[in-house]
């Protein structure tokens, strides 16, 4: 569903994609994993096409669309959540919602019709309010609800597109551990068709979701397999679980 | 996205009751400043849709009224074509290179944007200014104003033609509620908030903003038409960027983005005008040290401080008032 071929990139001498190959098949779930700065997040913009590879390519549904801009690959079905929350701040949770829903049901340039008055739109708009949990605060505005709630709804949004696959940059990220366990029985619920690929720093949360999981460390996959090779990988816990499961 | 609220039907109602009663009333002078005060309205209406719900500041919506102006004006003398057509046609002109503006402009931001507007209306007006089609700096006359002899109204008349142009504005206003409440309209509204996030969600931001830019431009060309009728006669002055400039500081005196504000801008704007300017020739410096005030308080102009001010108040009295007794009192500390 979603493919790299050897994806390189640098920022001036910092290598920050090393020659990365992913493939991810139709309603696969995985986890990056990798410490602060080994190019998750870069990663990501460059799947999604925010950042332009030096080489290599992405392939979506197996087409290649290295070449697409961000907006023609999201109207593809690639969706993505960002670490820190991109909402619009002045509007209301369903009103954010609304906005990602109206692009891919056709509503978001009409101009004799409002967007969210629309039974497509208001259907879609529910059924992600409830997939996230945020019907208690659908006519909240952003600055009104919660950190984490915010972050459900930064996920929401993204969901709101209707993806065929979803990218989430550490969804957790900043939340407490109870509402990370909530997060994650969440993203459990999701349609089992929806392939997805979550950046996580909580290795125990992260097994809770995985069918696979890939380490990045300094740009490079160090790591790909299966969540139960990952815990005895004693690479693994040199770079990255040793440190973690000393915290 | 454009709402209403109790207080902004309050101010409409208000200045519309006092632009009827100005029409029906007014002798000859006071309905020229009343016209003239609702084809600045018009504009700009124009220019808070483009910058006070898209980020899109303008400084070349005179221009693209004076483009509006010439051409009505070229169509209806030079060509010969009848009014009701060459309006159209002007509108619909002036809204075309309004959305290639647009277009080119989308993908640069604040001073850039602004930067690039200027430049483009700065080389509408050197080339009216220039092609001796335009009549040079001598202008053009003999322009027509609409005829509606056909269901009795003559709009030569002064107060007709101020009655007209109000119930244009009327009409102007209706549809650009209609346009930023539409998906156009939020999508703006979502683009001005967060445009990396429409984009990621599969929005051809560009067109958003050309699509608007487009509309904008037709009303700001609906108003250089009514301007040229109205003084029956245009020069490229009409064209000069402080034209723009002026439109700016009345949207930001009024309040970006309220469209009521605007309004109320306009309606200040041209009676503080001609109130001071009678006075005092120096009656720029005394508007600059009220735009600098409303800019030092930090409030949205002039309606977008009593809104921060009231509005609210307003809201919740109104909506306690209609309450029942028993809730009254549950909610008895909000
Ligand atoms: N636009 C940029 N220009 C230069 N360097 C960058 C840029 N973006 C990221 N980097 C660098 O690339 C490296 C990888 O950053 P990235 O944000 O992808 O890491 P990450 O794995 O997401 O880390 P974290 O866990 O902290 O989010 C870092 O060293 C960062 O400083
Ligand atoms: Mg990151």
């Amino acid at each position: 569903m979603l493919e790299t071929r050897n994806l390189d990139k640098s920022f001036g001498a910092v290598h920050v994609t090393r020659n990365v190959s992913l493939k991810l098949e139709r309603g696969e779930r995985r986890i990056i994993l990798g410490p602060n700065g080994a190019g998750k997040t870069t990663l990501f913009n460059q799947l999604v096409g925010e950042l332009t590879p030096d080489s290599g390519s992405v392939h979506l549904a197996g087409e290649d669309v290295t070449a697409l801009p961000v907006a023609k690959r999201a109207r593809r079905g690639l969706s993505r959540s960002y670490q820190k929350n991109t909402l619009f701040d002045g509007l209301t949770v369903e009103e954010n919602l609304g906005l990602a829903t109206a692009v891919h049901t056709g509503n978001a340039t009409q101009l004799w019709s409002d967007s969210l008055a629309k039974p497509e739109v208001r259907e879609i708009v529910n059924e992600v309010a409830e997939q996230v949990n945020l019907m208690p605060y659908i006519h909240a505005k952003v600055s009104e609800i919660s950190y984490g709630v915010r972050r459900q709804l930064e996920v929401g949004v993204a969901l709101a597109t209707r993806p065929l696959v979803l990218l989430m940059d550490e969804p957790t990220s900043g939340v407490g551990p109870e509402m990370s366990k909530g997060f994650h029985d969440l993203l459990n619920n999701l349609p089992r068709d929806l392939t997805m690929l979550i950046i996580e720093h909580d290795m125990d949360l992260a097994f809770d979701v995985a069918d696979t999981i890939t380490v990045l460390n300094y740009g490079e996959v160090v790591f790909d397999g299966l969540p139960e090779a990952a815990r005895g990988s004693k690479l693994l816990k040199d770079i990255y679980l040793g440190n973690w499961e000393d915290a | 996205m454009f709402r209403h609220n109790t207080l902004r039907y309050a101010v409409l109602v208000l200045l519309a009751s006092a632009a009827l009663f100005q029409a029906f009333t007014a002798e000859y002078f006071g309905l020229e400043i009343l016209t003239e005060i609702l084809i600045l309205a018009m504009l700009v209406l124009a220019l808070d849709i483009v910058a006070g719900f898209g980020g899109m500041v303008s400084l070349c919506h005179g221009a693209l009224m004076g483009v509006g102006a010439y051409a009505y004006a070229l169509l209806s003398t030079t060509a010969g074509i009848a009014p009701p057509v060459a309006m159209v046609g002007a509108v619909a002109l002036t809204g075309a290179i309004a959305w290639a503006i647009g277009a080119i402009c989308s993908r640069s931001h604040g001073i850039y944007f602004i930067m690039a507007t200027l430049a483009f209306g700065q080389m509408a007006y050197s080339y009216v200014f220039e092609a001796p089609i335009f009549g040079g700096d001598d202008g053009l006359g003999g322009i027509a104003r609409l005829d509606l002899s056909f269901v009795g109204i003559d709009l030569n008349d002064s107060r007709s033609f101020a009655l007209f142009c109000l119930v244009v504005l009327g009409a102007i206003y209706g549809v650009s509620v209609l346009i930023l409440r539409s998906g156009l309209g939020r999508s703006l509204t979502g683009v001005m908030h967060n445009e990396q996030r429409m984009r990621a969600l599969g929005l051809t931001v560009w067109r958003v903003k050309a699509d608007v830019f487009g509309l904008s431009g037709m009303i700001a060309g609906l108003a250089g038409v009514l301007a040229a009728q109205h003084i029956m006669y245009i020069s490229p002055g009409l064209l000069s960027w402080t034209v723009s400039g002026e439109a700016l500081v009345v949207v930001i005196l009024g309040g970006l983005g309220t469209l009521v504000g605007p309004l109320v801008g306009a309606a200040a704007f041209v009676v503080l005008k001609h109130e001071l300017s009678a006075v005092t020739t120096y009656w720029h410096l005394v508007v600059g040290v009220i735009l600098i005030a409303v800019v030092m308080s930090r409030a949205n102009g002039i309606f977008g401080w009593i809104e921060a001010r009231w509005g609210d108040r307003i809201e919740r009295r109104l909506s306690d008032t209609t309450r029942k007794p028993e809730a009254k009192e549950v909610l008895g500390d909000a």
